[in-house]
């Protein structure tokens, strides 16, 4: 099943591959010039450590990491694993003992060599508790409590990079760039009120093992709203930008190119306290039944999402086809009378607080609780908390989007469970696909979290930018990227424009 | 009170009275005038706001016919008209169309109601309006106030509808202004005055529903009253709130209920009027009241004492007139000026005085002839008693010369004594009469009442047992707790002696005699009775008048004596008498005489004890 679903991936990868390329000009790659990106996260960290599975700002943190550090493997357009910072690697039967050899030659971008320790230290600090990791005479050696045959999924993605902590606690890595510098946000000097955004800039590692990146520098602007991207990326302000979703299909108008990830976030509803408890089974069917999926994904996403029914997505499970999640509003209203004048959400409105930021998820949320009163169901949206909320108020509902960070399914939706429904590790037996299934149907039949929409992630990329091979998981390989001249760019600009709504897939580049 | 005092008062409550009724009159009148002022501010305003409202109705209806009339609208019309069209490509049309016009609420509706694109609401699309489908004349229909639903409040909004038709396919594009402090903020109102917005979209009373031009109401939970009564009758009315115990605090409110297309309350604008200016002019209004008031009750005051003194000054006169003529100054005259109904008074008084000096002197004379004529009568009855036995004595005495010398001598021998006895008669006569003219001054001492009162009956004791005379008993009713007084004890024997006399008299077949003393504040009162054939009321009358006697053999001195000593101890001394029952001397004496000159007890007993040997020498 493994297998199959890293093959169906590929496909897609191959095909994007065979679109992109076939209709672009060959040219000779250049080296030189600095790559402007600009993201929506107001911050993000290079310190895989501190991320926390599924938050919104892991994505932009793993991009940007991934220009730094390697990982001991990866895995390629073609769905197969390739060595990076390891080379061989071996298992026993059970799949609890791993053996990595280490890729000789390897060096940070201080110039010091990577050794089986720091190999060792950093990868015990990321895949934490149930897995030991030991150093051996050429590599690592890791032993898991439990069969672990996804581990090479696990490592291929994720926060699972190779990394050496300094004294000072900032990190270094092998990877293709190094930070050269950091602007935290400020206070403009000409606007007082307006606030400059950070940045944050790469520099080319000229001793990295696979290989110099063909751009000297990736300059990184956090913080800009979706419509100043799209407006920096028509005006040549930046070369990569993020596209939101409500945006992509203007975005398409204005003939820009557009590059979209497989789903890589889930957008849920979240029941809280006591509408999680089993008391609560009717409300939350009611719910279920009222959520207007489609019109969220067509209309309101217009068309640049899909309706969501399983917790993992397609490309990750395999077995996302099998959810189904029919509105059925007649049967919402059924439920609904049946509950005692009592029940939250009849008298008095059920609070419905939005944690992912951005217009997109207010407008989310708000469809959400007009489906509600749809259903009779009175829910009222409340605002984001913001960083220096000290303590939210309880909420009933939250509106919550988590980002898919694993290659493998079993770990993703074990993360999911732990961090969305406090839930405890998965049985061991969810390791095979099927049980895995059995047992995301038994947390989608419990209704504590009711999947809405699956939203991929659009780049839109400067014509400029050549060799764009960003995987369908949504890893950008911005090492393979170079730059044409400006001048030289408009020209293909013409060119390109003439395919208009084309959209890019990844070329499946290989270290 | 004095009687200038009482027209001083009246003159003064006249004036205050006058200047309060003007101060209350004018204050009355100009709060009046206020009010009327205030309402037709008011009403202009509610002119002014119905006209500003229609204005704004009249732009909104415009701005929506600009959206209708667009070029993007057509298209879009023209798209949704074909089979299987993609409503979803309008979402953000809504939001571009309110931008780009200045409208805060703009959606675009399906011919079959559905939502297809809406600025204040996008997570409403897809879902039905029926209500806009309902009404098939929209383009005649001007702007209306409707309750707009938003994500997270209902709004209140003057809303415009028009359609843009493609075949058979409307598409109906809604647009409106919300009415918020903005648009209270752009009403212009005179100064004093303020616009309030109750935003009627929920069942009961919210406060947070009250708006200004400022924003959010504070104690807005203070036109809870007037805001239900609208909700429960929507007519206007008028509430006055007062904001603190300060009268210039308070503030009138005008409720106006604002009507949706369907005749629902959807909002209440509230015309304030503040109460400032009002009581503020009041109180000066006040304060110069009290100012003139204060001055006029100065000058009033001075008019007043003016006027009363000079009213009352002739009657000052006439009652000091009145006073001297009652001590006795009969000759009394008072200046007469003017001839007014003083003056004639103030001349009839004069002749009255004339008059009654005249009678007076002429009844001085009468009484002068009738106590000469009475004092004769007296001396002649008193003196022709001796007088006989004289002249029978002399006549024996001429008849005993025509005897022999022993006869004679024995007749001259008793003439002689006769003669001595009836001259010494003559001479005590006399003597009586001179004693009561020649009545002393009193000395004063410290005398014990009711040891006065016993020696004066115990001298006469003896005759009250005396065998072969009527029995006279004695009965004392004496207060022992009494204080001594200040009197002269031998005057004051007398006086007592003469009282028991004259009683011992009235009983010539005995009787009762009754001494009572008792104590009168500052005054001591004495009270002898008998048990005699009583006084007539004349003889009353009369009673004390000197040389006035009921006896045959009395001189008429005794009860005068008894009155001028009563008199000179600044004491009275009056009879009650009912015939027949007896008789009741009471005399009330002072306690003390202030200035004169007191004598020790010694020397006055000594005075006492000389006083009774001359009375019982004398009687």
């Amino acid at each position: 099943m493994r297998s199959t679903k890293l093959r169906w991936l590929a496909a897609i990868s191959l095909a994007a591959v065979a679109l992109a390329g076939g209709g672009a000009q060959a040219s000779p790659p250049r080296y030189g010039g600095t790559l402007h990106v600009k993201l929506r996260a107001s911050s993000i960290s290079l310190d895989p450590r501190d991320w926390a599975p599924g938050s919104a700002s892991l994505a932009d943190s793993e991009k940007l990491a991934s220009l730094v550090y390697d990982r001991l493997i990866t895995l390629d357009d073609y769905g197969k694993f390739q060595p990076a910072l390891a080379t061989e690697w071996t298992h026993d039967a059970s799949s609890k003992n791993w053996q990595f050899k280490l890729r000789a030659g390897v060096r940070f971008s201080d110039g010091l060599p990577l050794t089986p320790p720091e190999a060792v230290a950093a990868l015990q600090a990321t895949l934490g508790k149930g897995f030991e990791v030991g150093a051996t005479e050429s590599g690592v050696a890791i032993h898991s409590s439990r069969s672990t045959p996804d581990l090479l999924e696990q490592l291929a993605s994720g926060r699972h990079f190779i990394f050496r902590a300094q004294p000072d606690g900032t990190l270094l890595g092998t990877g293709p760039f190094f930070v050269a510098e950091s602007v935290a946000a400020m206070a403009s000097e000409v606007n007082p009120t307006a606030i400059k955004p950070a940045k944050i800039r790469f520099q080319a590692n000229d001793g990295t093992w696979c290989g110099r990146p063909f751009v000297d520098f990736v300059e990184v602007t956090l913080g800009e709203p979706a419509l100043r991207q799209l407006f920096d990326l028509q005006v040549g302000k930046t070369d990569i930008a993020e596209i939101a979703p409500d945006l992509v299909r203007k975005a398409r108008q204005e003939g820009l190119r557009i590059w979209n990830s497989a789903p890589q976030t889930l957008v849920a509803l979240r029941f809280e306290g006591t509408l999680a408890a089993p008391a609560s089974d009717q409300l939350r069917e009611a719910f279920w039944l009222a959520m207007d999926r489609d019109t969220m994904a067509n209309v309101l996403l217009q068309r640049e999402a899909q309706p969501a029914a399983a917790l993992l997505p397609q490309w990750l499970s395999g077995y996302a086809f099998l959810f189904k999640s029919p509105m059925n509003l007649q049967r919402a209203k059924e439920l609904r009378a049946a509950f005692p004048a009592g029940v939250p959400g009849v008298i008095q409105p059920l609070r419905l607080r939005v944690d992912a930021s951005g217009d997109l998820f207010k407008l989310m949320g708000e469809r959400v609780a007009v489906n509600a009163r749809q259903a009779n169901l009175l829910v009222q949206v409340s605002p984001a908390v913001s960083a220096n909320a000290s303590t939210p108020a309880p909420v009933a509902l939250h509106l919550l989007a988590w980002h898919y960070d694993s290659l493998s399914p079993h770990a993703e939706l074990e993360a999911f469970v732990k961090q969305m429904l406090d839930g405890a590790d998965l049985p061991a037996a969810t390791m095979d696909p099927e049980q895995l299934f059995t047992e995301e149907r038994r947390l989608i039949d419990e209704r504590r979290i009711l999947p809405l929409v699956l939203l991929p992630e659009y780049v839109g990329v400067r014509p400029n930018v050549h060799n764009w091979n960003a995987s369908a998981w949504g890893d950008w390989r911005l090492a393979d990227v170079w730059l044409e001249p400006e001048d030289a760019a408009s020209s293909t600009t013409a060119t390109g424009s003439q395919r208009n709504s084309s959209t890019i897939r990844n070329s499946g580049a290989r270290p | 009170m004095t009687f200038r005092t009482k027209l001083f008062l009246i003159f003064l409550v006249t004036v205050l009275a006058s200047v309060s009724l003007v101060a209350y009159g004018v204050t009355h009148y100009t709060q009046k005038a206020f009010e009327r002022m205030d309402a037709q501010r008011t009403q202009a305003l509610e002119v002014q706001f119905k006209k500003e409202f229609a204005q704004r109705g009249e732009t909104i209806v415009q701005q929506v016919e600009n959206i209708t009339n667009a070029d993007v609208t057509v298209r879009m019309v023209l798209d949704l008209a074909r089979p299987n069209a993609d409503a979803s490509l309008y979402l953000h049309d809504a939001n571009g169309a309110a931008q780009s016009h200045g409208l805060d609420f703009v959606e675009f509706v399906n011919s079959d109601g559905t939502l297809v694109s809406s600025a204040q609401y996008p997570a409403r699309v897809g879902y039905k309006n029926d209500w806009v489908t309902s009404n098939k004349n929209w383009d005649a229909t001007g702007a209306f106030l409707k309750r707009e639903e938003l994500p997270d409040v209902a709004a209140l909004s003057l809303t415009a509808v028009r359609t843009q038709t493609v075949g058979d396919k409307t598409l109906y594009i809604i647009g409106g202004r919300r009415l918020d402090q903005n648009f209270l903020a752009s009403l212009e109102l005179p100064e004093g005055m303020r616009a309030l917005l109750y935003r009627n979209l929920e069942p009961t009373f919210v406060d947070t529903a009250l708006t200004d031009a400022n924003g959010a109401v504070p104690q807005a939970e203070s036109f809870r009253t007037l805001i239900e009564q609208v909700q429960k009758q929507p007519q206007d009315l008028v509430e006055t709130i007062s904001w603190s115990r300060d009268p210039a605090s308070a503030e009138t409110f005008h409720a106006m209920p604002l009507k949706g297309r369907n005749g629902e309350l959807l909002g209440v604008l509230l015309l304030g009027s503040s109460a400032k200016e009002l009581v503020l002019l009041q109180r000066e209004i006040l304060k110069i009241a009290a100012v003139v008031a204060l001055a006029a009750l100065f000058i009033g005051l001075l008019v007043s004492w003016w006027v009363s003194r000079r009213i009352t000054r002739p009657v000052e006169e006439l009652a000091n007139g009145a006073r001297d003529v009652a001590s006795g100054r009969w000759d009394t005259k008072i200046d007469v000026k003017g001839s007014d109904e003083i003056a004639q008074l103030a001349t009839a008084f004069n002749e009255m005085t004339g008059t009654l000096a005249a009678q007076k002197e002429k009844l001085v004379q009468t009484e002068r002839v009738a106590a000469w004529r009475e004092l004769a009568r007296r001396l002649a009855h008193e003196l022709r008693n001796p007088l006989f036995p004289l002249q029978i004595t002399v006549e024996n005495l001429q008849r005993a010369r025509q005897l022999g010398p022993q006869q004679f001598q024995e007749v001259f021998g008793e003439a002689t004594a006769t003669l001595k006895a009836e001259l010494a008669n003559l001479n005590n006569i006399v003597g009586r009469f001179s004693d009561f003219s020649k009545m002393p001054a009193p000395e004063f001492s410290k005398v014990n009442v009711n040891e006065a009162l016993r020696d004066a009956v115990r001298l006469f004791e003896p005759q009250f047992t005396a065998v072969g005379k009527p029995h006279i008993a004695t009965e004392y009713f004496l207060n022992d707790s009494l204080p001594e007084i200040d009197a002269d004890p031998e005057l004051l024997h007398k006086a007592f002696q003469n009282l028991v006399l004259n009683a011992m008299d009235a009983m010539p077949a005995g009787g009762t005699l009754s001494l009572r003393s008792t104590d009168g504040g500052d005054t001591v009162r004495i009270e002898v009775s008998d048990t005699g054939k009583g006084l007539t009321p004349e003889e009353c009358s009369r009673l004390f008048t000197p040389y006035y006697t009921t006896k045959q053999l009395g001189t008429g001195l005794g009860l005068a004596i008894v009155q001028s000593v009563v008199s000179d101890h600044h004491g009275t001394i009056s009879v009650s008498s009912e015939e027949g029952h007896g008789a009741t001397f009471r005399i009330e004496l002072p306690k003390r005489h202030t200035g004169a000159t007191i004598k020790p007890k010694a020397e006055a007993a000594t005075l006492e004890k000389e006083s009774e040997r001359a009375a019982t020498a004398s009687d």
